[in-house]
């Protein structure tokens, strides 16, 4: 059986995270305005994700996902339906208390420009009145976890950093009162794409480290499939189209809709999911003179290595550089079938919890 | 500190409104005070020569400063600070100070130490607005107009002018405004114009000449004041209105 | 102004300091309490505004058109009602800085950037926390630069008060007019402006000081 994984499986897996709550949206519905003219924002959802998950909300502008994510954190009340955190309706709580409890990140970050980083990073430990000392030594552990030197950046105000590390320190802001979940509205759609590249491997190690749940906005679906344990695609006028694993949504997109939307290169981004380790080798070295590959890589490096050396197979070495078997075109199109198989067309829709193993 | 006013009046008990109102309507309906020197028409129009020669002197002087401030983008700090220096200018010291000017040329009481007065009163929002409103043009449409191949003064004329008009109204609005309500203040140093309402009222302890004359200087500064919006309304171009008015830096003291 | 007579008499003036001293305190007495109740006033009219937007339009048009009567006249309608008191000039006064300031208090709290608010409400701030804490201090360079105006436009027309028996420096305006004597005159418009520049300049640096994320 192969076991899907993606970068460090193991301290990512949902069942070993205690640091996260669950959450679930049962029948969650937004409506503007009423009558013939009203406009939908978000209908109809449920959606549950384990305590721990990273569940990356995706879809085209104006597809209800920033909706959805505010309707957590209640910054937007819903028409209809309920909303669950740690199996607590939250309707039922002050709107006041929650918020600060749920971290918050924005695309435009929100640091607010009259207060020094410290101060910044300070904000909720304020507001629930921790001590002053408690406070100090909390923002340098932040700092430093969201790698910036405290002793350079603390007395610093936020127009006197760089765009990446500004939305470091809007991380680090979020995390301050150790949540057990955090919300993302697109935190990193404002940065280069070498930062953004840099900034999502940092969060993905903080998240793997802390093990909060994650609710995540973007309308990029590389970024998507990158950061998330699950991901859940949004179509327009607010619908939940599936929520899966980002493997099953590759190799088995639940609609059409789904489908264009993943990217008529899906195979491509199943390829890069799916590691060497994890695939039935050919037994033995490949011929004189193939390529090798560590059996740290993916697929899709086994596909380009093979595309381009235009050998027939390529040599799979372990760390000790011995080889431990070989890969062909043959064995890639084996793996990718196996993989698909394991789903039955059923298990790949858009109901109920997707667990990121199967 | 003082119990009577300056000009010897004792603060009066409140008067009984109806007899007050009886007196105020009575001092209107009289005839005497419809005619003559003295006469509303009279004053109503010194107060208007008086405020719109005043004007376009104002006008005449810094328009072509500011356009060419603004358009050649030089002497910011200049432009900036005539409006803070002009705003700390008190009107009262304004005509004042134009007294002695005005005596040392010869040219007496009333309405010249009036003028001397008005015209610097005018000039900074009128500069200020028209340099701000030439440098907020978007550079990139500078760019375009030259890239077409316009002159300096077609660009001026064509392109800087018509998009900087609202703000530069604004300006020449606030200057009108605020040189309406100084002209009252000539009544001081002896101009004609609806001060003499309150002035003469103050002194002579006529109240309803007092209220009459506050009554119409209001009433013409409010009408200054729309009277210019609706001026804005039919010169600025559909496509820039949403531009609206000016940031208010300027205001004057009156 | 009477021929022979030099424009300003330095004897006259030393021999007035103490007069000169006590009107000058007038003058910003006048003008601070004018400043203090016209920012009180503005503040709550600006709070209504956070409230209920549409009051906006009624609030400056009311504001606007007592901005536009001349203050001469507005003394003048005061004056059956009120009399020749400080209770006329500061009613004056006040009316004059509702506009300005009102109009940037709200400018400032509506310029506030919509993320910053937006991540302190997610964080968890009550409305009165996100008000004093986040609003008003990114609000106050705006605020500030109202309180400027307006104080400099009130300094100067503290002097029309002396019409009606108040006037701190304007006394002395009046009284070169009245007695065709350009010392008091010069002194009274010149201490006046000083006065402005000075106060202008303060605030600036109250400015540079309560602001230092701005520089």
């Amino acid at each position: 059986m192969h076991q899907e994984r993606y970068r460090a499986p193991v301290t990512r897996s949902a069942a070993q995270t205690p640091g996260g709550v669950s959450v679930e949206l049962r029948g969650v519905s937004k409506r503007y305005g009423g009558g013939a003219t009203a406009f939908i924002g978000v209908d109809n959802i449920s959606l549950a994700i384990a305590p721990g998950d990273f569940c990356v909300l995706v879809g085209p502008s104006g597809c209800g996902k920033t909706t959805t994510l505010k309707m957590v954190n209640r910054l937007i009340e819903p028409t209809s339906g309920q909303i669950f955190i740690d199996g607590q309706d939250i309707s039922t709580l002050d709107a006041v208390e929650l918020r600060r409890r749920i971290g918050y990140v924005i695309q435009q970050v929100g640091l607010f420009p009259h207060q020094t980083i410290a101060e910044n990073v300070a904000t909720v430990p304020r507001l629930l009145g921790w001590d002053s000392e408690r406070i100090r030594r909390r923002v340098e552990e932040l700092l430093s976890l969201v790698g910036l030197d405290p002793g350079v950046v603390r007395r610093r105000y936020p127009t006197q950093l760089s765009g990446g590390e500004r939305q470091r320190v809007g991380v680090a802001r979020a995390l301050a009162a150790e949540p057990p979940l955090m919300l993302m509205d697109e935190p990193f759609g404002a940065v280069d794409p070498i930062v953004r590249g840099r900034l999502q491997d940092e969060f993905l190690r903080l998240h793997a480290q802390l093990g909060m749940t994650v609710m995540f906005v973007t309308h990029d679906i590389d970024e998507a499939i990158k950061l998330g344990t699950t991901v859940a695609v949004f179509s327009e006028g607010g619908c939940l189209a599936q929520h899966a694993p980002p493997s099953r949504l590759l190799a088995s997109p639940a609609s059409d809709y789904v489908a264009r939307f993943v990217g008529s290169d899906r195979v491509i981004k199943r390829l890069a999911l799916i590691s060497l380790a994890d695939v039935a080798l050919e037994l033995g070295a490949g011929p004189q003179g193939a390529p090798t590959l560590a059996r740290t890589s993916n697929l899709r490096d086994a596909l380009s290595t093979l595309l381009s050396t235009r050998a027939d197979a390529v040599t799979v070495v372990g760390e000790d550089g011995v080889a431990i078997g070989a890969i062909s075109m043959e064995r890639i199109r084996m793996a990718l079938d196996d993989v698909a198989r394991s789903w039955p067309e059923n298990e790949a829709s858009s109901e109920g919890p997707a667990g990121r193993t199967h | 500190m003082h119990s009577t006013g300056f000009l010897g009046l004792n603060g009066p008990r409140a008067p009984d409104p109806m007899t007050f109102a009886a007196a105020v309507l009575a001092w209107i309906a009289d005839p005497a005070h419809w005619v003559g020197f003295d006469g509303i028409p009279t004053r109503v129009g010194e107060h208007l020569t008086m405020s719109v020669t005043a004007l376009a002197l104002s006008l005449a002087i810094a328009l072509p400063v500011g356009l060419a401030l603004g358009h050649t983008g030089k002497g910011g700090a200049v432009a900036i600070n005539i409006a803070n220096v002009g705003r700390a200018l008190p009107s009262l010291a304004l005509i004042a100070l134009a007294l002695p000017v005005a005596f040392g040329l010869g040219l007496g009481l009333g309405f010249w130490p009036t003028m001397f007065a008005l015209v610097p009163l005018g000039l900074p929002p009128i500069i200020t607005n028209t340099y701000v409103a030439l440098r907020s043009i978007d550079p990139d449409l500078i760019e375009a107009a030259r890239g077409m191949g316009m002159r300096e003064w077609d660009l001026l004329r064509r392109v800087e002018i018509p998009v900087a008009a609202p703000v530069i109204i604004a300006g020449v609005r606030n200057a009108a405004v605020a040189i309406v309500a100084t002209a009252t203040l000539g009544a001081i140093v002896a101009s004609g114009g609806l001060g003499r309402y309150i002035v003469d009222g103050l002194a002579r302890q006529d109240q309803a000449r007092l209220f009459v004359g506050a009554v119409l200087v209001a009433l013409l500064a409010i009408g200054a004041e729309l009277a210019l919006a609706l001026f804005e309304r039919l010169v600025v171009p559909v496509g820039i209105r949403h531009a609206a008015r000016a940031p208010d830096t300027w205001s004057a003291p009156r | 102004m009477t021929p022979g007579e030099p424009l300003v008499r330095w004897d006259w003036i030393f021999s007035h300091l103490g007069d000169v001293g006590q009107r000058l305190g007038e003058h910003l007495l006048l003008t601070g309490i004018a400043i203090g109740i016209g920012f009180v006033l503005s503040l709550c009219l600006a709070q209504l505004v956070r409230s209920w937007s549409w009051l906006y339009g009624p609030i400056t048009w009311i504001t606007g058109v007592l901005y536009t009567i001349p203050s001469l006249a507005l003394f003048a309608f005061l004056i059956p009602i009120t009399g020749l008191s400080r209770l006329t000039a500061e009613i004056g006064l006040v009316s004059y800085t509702l506009l300005i300031m009102t109009r940037n208090i709200v400018a400032g709290l509506q310029a506030v950037p919509a993320d910053v608010r937006e991540s302190a409400i997610g964080m968890g701030y009550t409305d009165r926390q996100l008000l004093w804490r986040i609003e008003m201090p990114l609000a106050l360079p705006v605020i500030l630069a109202g309180v400027r105006v307006a104080t400099t436009t009130t300094i100067g027309l503290t002097t029309v008060t002396a019409l009606i028996g108040q006037g701190g420096l304007g006394y002395f305006i009046l009284e070169g007019i009245l007695r065709f004597f350009s010392t008091p005159l010069l002194v009274g418009a010149f201490l006046s402006i000083a006065l402005a520049v000075a106060v202008d300049s303060a605030l600036v640096l109250y400015q540079r000081l309560v602001t230092p994320w701005a520089r």
